[in-house]
């Protein structure tokens, strides 16, 4: 504790937020990168489609960090047969069996979709306390199964104010969750969130309800992950089975590129988002060169054993007490 | 009755029959010789893709490569036994690529404080790719005879008849027992999964346990790829795809906990043909492909509610 002030702040702003700083390099890098390959794909005019194709998975990997911060082993891998299945109900059921096209009625199917397989995901893994990760992946299952019963193979239409959100009006979805989780922040919720996922004993021992506080993550991933499926659903336009399940595995590996931890306690809405966006602009980059999709896997792929091995504690902590300054 | 509770694998096993009576009441010819035997090859290959699987979740950690890791020696073993290389030469390549990639898995993931189920899903990604870029997609080649025979349908082992690859499930299973209940090897995985600090001040190094058993989890996955290029007859590097889940569900099945120290080989056996009867009996009673996959997660659900719960935040202090 010798060191000035100033650095001390810096030091107490980056430890507060590791793996953050990596991520946002990285993304700077890669903007850079984006803008000077395809200059007129990220014109302010088409802004709007960009981020829309972004949104699926910026929402995605939302969805799947807020189990992670809330700890011991909490995860969500059925996120994404979610975004399939409420996908597949909406434009199956509502819009072309109901016929019910008014976005009055068709987001708050959605959303109350998602608030519902959440608290099932919930119920099963901080009440009923099967381990999280068997509990949503017979979820994943469930999920992933009813969406191909209900429609086998793609099909259907969107009513046109849909089609609006992954283009002029894709910062709706995205929106909603950044005022969601600012929301979020302001509750105590929040606080009992992150002493859950910091240290659950301790937590429990000053009175936190953790199960409770664990049920709730889920749900919030429930929310994010039906926004995501509204987002998903204008991008492709039409219903389909198959895409959703595809999301889980990207949106874990954003969350952990963004730093988010997954013994819980460390990461946020700007991990999740920038880890996301790093993936989403990486994957740019690459198709621009028009390589195959090995080459941009195993790029992928690459760049997230780096930045989680990077990100890692215990790397920092080895560099700085090195044999000789020890 | 507690002590019945307590001791999983004997529940798993009981799943076994409850199961198999199940499935023979309700589906005709479910109990027949084909049938089961049809069950019992599928079984096999699927815990010898979990025998990794167990030994990572006893000390704590979960390998997510094992499905990538199988359709890498899926294809690399035909590409190269296709190129005419000797088998064995072909064996030993596959296996000690597969050792060398688990291995790097599990040091880094040790070494650094990394979560495994990230590492080893990035480290699977990549193998993949590169197996993908060699190939462009398109593998060739096939298996050798005798893997055929290893495996096949219609095979019989001697007097029994069932394939080899059926009673050398079982000669696995019990040499696993003996080295994970006589070796030290055995007791550090579990002292390491139960209780990682203690098992250090103990002097067991986790570092190298990590590395080796994730490298053991390799070669089984690439073994079992190799046998289902031997079943399936042509090489995909997707082949590994439902391992994913199904490696997870029989050792959980099985009552390994996820949370380490606890669990042992011959329960995730008991869970990996829990699962295949399964499997077997909701196709028999007329359930589309993807109901049953929706079936299954439910029954999954609650087969781990009734045995595998983990204990209250209030007990762990």
């Amino acid at each position: 504790m010798s060191s000035l002030p100033a650095s001390r702040s810096l030091r107490g702003a980056l430890a507060a937020r590791p793996g953050l700083g990596l991520a946002l390099a990285l993304f700077v890098v890669l903007l850079a990168a984006n803008l000077a390959l395809n200059p007129v794909r990220f014109l302010p005019d088409n802004w709007g489609a960009v981020l829309g194709l972004a949104a699926p998975r910026l929402l995605a990997a939302l969805a799947v960090t807020v189990p992670f911060l809330a700890g011991r082993g909490s995860i969500d891998i059925s996120v994404g047969p979610l975004m399939g299945l409420i996908n597949v109900v909406i434009v199956q059921y509502l819009i072309t069996g109901a016929g019910i096209t008014s976005p009055w009625l068709v987001v708050p199917a959605a959303i109350g979709l998602g608030l519902l397989s959440g608290a099932l995901n919930g119920f099963l893994a901080a009440i009923l306390r099967i381990q999280p990760i068997v509990a949503t992946l017979g979820t994943y299952l469930l999920y992933s199964g009813l969406a191909l019963t209900i429609l086998p193979s793609p099909a259907g239409t969107i009513p046109p104010w849909m089609t609006l959100l992954s283009g002029p009006l894709s910062f709706v979805p995205v929106g909603m969750a950044i005022l969601a989780w600012l929301a979020l922040k302001r509750l105590p919720y929040y606080e009992l969130l992150m002493a859950t996922g910091s240290d659950d004993r301790a937590a429990f021992t000053a009175g936190v309800n953790v199960p409770m506080v664990r049920f709730f993550a889920y749900v919030l991933a429930g929310l994010f992950a039906s926004l995501a499926a509204l987002s998903l659903t204008s991008l492709i336009g039409s219903g389909d089975p198959n895409i959703g399940p595809g999301y889980t595995l990207i949106a874990i590996a954003a969350a952990a590129l963004g730093g988010v931890s997954l013994a819980g306690g460390v990461g946020g809405l700007a991990a999740a988002l920038i880890g996301a966006a790093d993936i989403f602009l990486l994957q740019n980059v690459l198709s621009t060169f028009n390589v195959s999709t090995f080459v941009l896997q195993m790029t992928y792929g690459i760049v997230l054993v780096l930045a989680v091995c990077l990100n890692s504690d215990r790397l920092k902590t080895m560099l700085k007490h090195r044999p000789g300054r020890a | 009755m507690k002590k019945l509770i307590e001791n999983r694998t004997l529940l798993a096993f009981i799943g076994v029959a409850v199961v198999f009576l199940l499935g023979s009441s309700m589906i005709p010819g479910f109990a027949s010789l084909f049938s089961i035997r049809a069950m019992l090859i599928l079984a096999a290959l699927l815990a010898i893709a979990s025998l990794g699987q167990t030994l990572v979740m006893i000390l704590g950690g979960i390998d997510l490569s094992i499905p990538f890791i199988i359709g890498f020696a899926n294809v690399v073993f035909a590409q190269l036994y296709g190129d005419g290389m000797p088998v064995f030469l072909a064996f030993a390549i596959v296996l000690g690529l597969a050792a060398a990639i688990g291995a790097f898995s599990g040091a880094v993931s040790s070494a650094l404080g990394v979560h495994p189920l990230i590492l080893t899903l990035g480290v699977g990604t990549i193998a993949q790719a590169i197996v993908q870029l060699w190939t462009k997609g398109l593998p060739s080649g096939s298996a050798p005879q005798f893997i055929n025979d290893f495996v096949s349908l219609g095979g019989s082992a001697g007097p029994l008849p069932v394939p080899w690859v059926v009673p050398s499930t079982l000669i696995l299973c019990l040499a696993v027992l003996f080295v994970l209940q006589r070796t030290t090897y055995g007791r550090r995985l579990y002292a390491l999964g139960s209780n990682p600090k203690a098992a250090e001040l103990a002097l067991v190094r986790p570092v190298a346990m990590w590395t080796i058993t994730f490298a053991i989890s390799a070669v089984f996955a690439a073994l079992a790829g190799i046998l289902l290029l031997g079943f399936t007859g042509s090489s995909s590097a997707g082949v590994g795809a439902p391992y994913l889940f199904q490696t997870i569900s029989a050792v959980v099945i099985g009552g390994t906990a996820l949370i380490g120290g606890r669990g042992g080989f011959i329960g995730t056996v008991a869970g990996a043909i829990v699962l295949v009867q399964l499997r077997t009996l909701l196709i028999g009673v007329g359930l589309s492909e993807s109901m049953v996959q929706a079936a299954l997660g439910v029954l999954i659900i609650a087969l781990v509610a009734a045995y595998g719960r983990d204990a209250h935040i209030r007990n762990l202090i």
